[in-house]
């Protein structure tokens, strides 16, 4: 009975609990969905991804100099394909979601098997890229990154690796720009987000205040 | 070693009282404080810090809880309860570890209990299931000081007669009620037309400025953040830093007390406690006062054995931890698009700053052939969804049928989101009626990073708590439809909410069926005092604090008097 009832409401996140806390409830249950399915899911998914693989042409992408080498040239073209520029809104390179990222995944309160988990799904969605279209995931026309991601996104552990990114977009987006993202407020300005005050300076990060 | 007149574990709102008024009244004070010490400088509206880090709470791999959960019944009937710790689960249970405690990071909807709320036993019945007692003062005894904290804490508000208004000594609150919202009007008329009657909710924080504390500054986030202005009354910024001021209050960050000695007569004889450097210290006091929040309170005591506390500090009844309170109800949701008003009013509506400040109280007590028997009801009140928008962004990454989005639809559900719509939310509190399923024990094989065991909590609720929560939601949908909300939804459920807890440590007048007396002192320690949430034997159908905070005011008047 309460079981069933906690699953309901599951999703609808009930308000009596502080925000900020069900969004930590949420974001810790989702790593250990990950972590459980991780060894298991990837390997099952990726004999599923070989049957029907077929390589069609490729359009090399070019990363931007910032985030060339490995990993990051797959952080930047997964960020931007999960959130791509539009004429009207910024894209995740406008608001440095990988360098938002990088920093980070370098910090020393980042969760170790988080940062593992992170690091792991980008060799497992080039392997993946590999073997369907012949080339790593930031090579691929956007058409085949579509094919990759929709993919990865069947299998739990697949599907929590791409929440897990739009949580570090999102972040990149929204979070103060004392972080590195969300540069020169352009996240707020997209949404209309007003705000609170006063904002937080370089010396109160949050890893600086404990 | 040094002994204090008073020491006092613990720094929220159950703590901060005891502090103030004994210094102020010349007794040496010591308060232990697990956590750090943050002031105004170093609270901005951060949601990273606020909410998506461990800053003010513990790392969970540090300390941590084990939670039972209900697991469906065994074939004899009885529930099967499964256990799992939170570092595994994620269900975070802290609230804010720091000076002040979580009172630093609440909303400050305050409201007294009405005096009915001391004999629900008696008023009402028993119910099957539940252990409602009475509680062994009146209202009366603890009126004076609902009226203390409304000037020393600094409650704002204005009160508008009502068929359930509680008795007051004063006429009205000592500061006007912080600024309000458009939508604070459209649901005044929407509960005018369906005859109910809208009222104007307390606040913790100043509308005017008060000694060196600032008003409200209307930044628009406000629960879960820590106030830069100083204008919330949390106990660090209301009394603790008071306390400090008459030079006989010494309060010490990063002291995790483990354990509290007693000796062979069961006084308490030492607090011991971890260092910031993790080395044990020691010191002795007078008296002792525990306010560590209701579950950390059971758990120091049950851990603290002694010769004459075979079964933990104050426990020779078996009641410490038993009988643990949440609030019950729920919340719901309704949605406004801003183009739906004129545009005087959709600017209005946009503003982010000003409160909601609304609630009702028409079924504080419930007397409607359609849900049964005369029970005891709750309040309900309006809010705007909280404005954190990480968590809002992320809350939208899934499409109706449970599928990750990306690319072009989440963008443009986002900017909907956001920029077209506002949404008003109601939270029902209700009680959470005590029962044999929903209680602290020690965990026999999780530790925190100290080496004691921590607290396992057990969470189960009774179903009239559902019944009671449903009743009220269905009553706050009709105002969100009476305002032409759209997509109007809620939820009621026995999902205990981790920052509205209380009981474990029930005050009677019987020492085999309680652990405090009257006065909040343990029945078998005599220099000991429990003045946070614990000694609630219900609940009442409101947030907890205000009353945690007169009664904490109430009993240090006893302490003086004794000293």
């Amino acid at each position: 009975m309460r079981k069933e009832l906690n699953k309901k409401i599951a999703h609808q996140w009930d308000d009596t609990i502080p925000e900020g806390l069900q969004e930590r409830i949420k974001q810790r249950q989702g790593r250990r969905q990950f972590l459980k399915a991780a060894g298991v899911v990837p390997a099952a998914m990726l004999i599923a991804a070989c049957e029907n693989d077929k390589v069609t042409s490729v359009t090399p992408m070019n990363a931007v100099s910032a985030f060339a080498m490995p990993p990051w040239n797959t952080f930047f073209a997964v960020q931007n394909h999960l959130f791509p520029k539009d004429d009207d809104s910024p894209g995740a390179e406008d608001i440095n979601a990988t360098g938002y990222l990088k920093s980070v995944l370098a910090l020393p309160d980042m969760d170790s098997a988080d940062k593992k988990f992170i690091l792991d799904g980008v060799n497992w969605t080039n392997d993946l890229s590999r073997q369907m279209f012949d080339h790593d995931f930031y090579q691929l026309t956007k058409n085949k990154k579509e094919q990759v991601l929709q993919r990865i996104s069947l299998s739990s552990a697949g599907e929590n690796w791409l929440s897990l990114l739009l949580l570090y977009i999102f972040e990149a987006l929204i979070a103060d720009p004392v972080y590195g993202g969300n540069t020169d407020k352009i996240g707020w300005q997209w949404l209309n987000h007003i705000p609170g005050f006063p904002q937080p300076p370089e010396n109160k990060k949050y890893y600086l205040l404990k | 070693m040094k002994e204090y007149d008073v020491c006092v574990i613990g720094s929220g709102a159950g703590g901060g009282p005891v502090a103030l008024t004994l210094s102020e009244a010349g007794y040496s004070v010591l308060v232990l404080e697990k956590g750090p010490w943050f002031t105004e400088e170093d609270f901005y509206k951060d949601e990273l810090t606020c909410c998506r880090r461990s800053v003010y709470t513990p790392d969970l791999k540090d300390e941590q809880h084990v939670l039972e959960d209900y697991d469906g019944q065994n074939k004899d009937g009885s529930y099967k309860w499964s256990s799992q710790p939170t570092a595994e689960s994620g269900s975070d249970f802290w609230n804010g570890n720091c000076v002040g405690g979580s009172s630093n990071f609440m909303s400050g909807y305050f409201y007294r209990l009405k005096p009915k709320d001391f004999y629900l036993r008696s008023a009402f019945g028993e119910i099957k299931g539940a252990n409602v007692v009475d509680w062994p003062i009146d209202y009366a005894a603890l009126e004076p000081y609902y009226t203390l904290a409304e000037s020393v804490v600094g409650i704002s508000g204005k009160i508008l007669p009502h068929k359930h208004q509680e008795p007051r000594s004063t006429p009205d609150f000592p500061y006007p009620p912080t600024a309000e919202h458009a939508v604070s009007g459209l649901i005044d008329k929407a509960c005018h037309e369906l005859s109910m009657t809208p009222l104007p909710t307390p606040r913790a924080i100043l509308s005017t400025p008060k000694d060196d504390r600032r008003s409200c500054e209307y930044s628009g986030f406000c629960g879960s953040y820590g106030c830069s202005s100083g204008a919330k009354g949390s106990s660090r910024a209301a009394l603790l830093n008071k306390a400090i001021k008459t030079g006989h209050c010494t309060i010490q960050p990063h002291a995790k007390v483990y354990k509290l000695s007693s000796d062979q007569s069961g006084k308490v004889s030492s607090a011991d406690y971890f260092d910031k450097n993790n080395v044990k210290q020691s010191v002795s006091a007078k008296i002792f006062v525990v306010a560590c929040q209701a579950i950390e309170t059971s758990r120091l005591l049950l851990a603290s054995t002694g010769p004459k506390h075979p079964n933990g500090l104050a426990n020779n009844s078996g009641q410490v931890g038993k009988n643990l309170l949440f609030s019950a109800g729920g919340s719901g949701t309704g949605e406004f698009s801003y183009k739906q008003f004129d545009s005087a009013l959709s600017q209005s509506m946009q503003l982010r700053g000003p409160f909601v400040n609304r609630g009702l109280q028409d079924w504080y007590f419930i007397d409607d052939k359609a849900f049964g028997a005369p029970a005891k009801g709750g309040v309900i009140d309006f809010l705007f969804r909280h404005p954190n928008g990480i968590s809002k962004a992320n809350g939208e990454k899934w499409d109706d049928n449970g599928k990750l989005l990306w690319g072009k639809p989440l963008k443009q559900k986002l900017k909907t989101v956001f920029a077209d719509t506002k949404y008003l939310r109601f939270e029902v509190f209700n009680d959470w009626l005590p029962t044999d399923d929903c209680f602290v024990s020690l965990d026999n094989s999780v530790k925190d990073k100290w080496g004691s065991p921590v607290a396992k909590i057990r969470l189960g609720y009774h179903d009239h708590d559902l019944k009671v929560g449903r009743y009220l939601a269905d009553k706050s949908e009709l105002v969100l439809k009476q305002m032409n909300a759209k997509n109007i939804r809620s939820s009621v459920s026995g999902s205990p909410p981790p920052n509205l807890v209380a009981g474990g440590c029930r005050f009677g007048n019987n020492p085999t069926t309680s652990v405090l007396n009257a006065d909040c002192q343990a029945h078998d320690a005599e220099n000991l005092y429990v003045t946070d949430g614990s000694f609630m034997p219900t609940g009442g159908s409101v947030p907890y604090t205000w009353t945690i905070y007169a009664n904490a005011f109430r009993v240090a008047d006893i302490i003086k008097n004794r000293l």
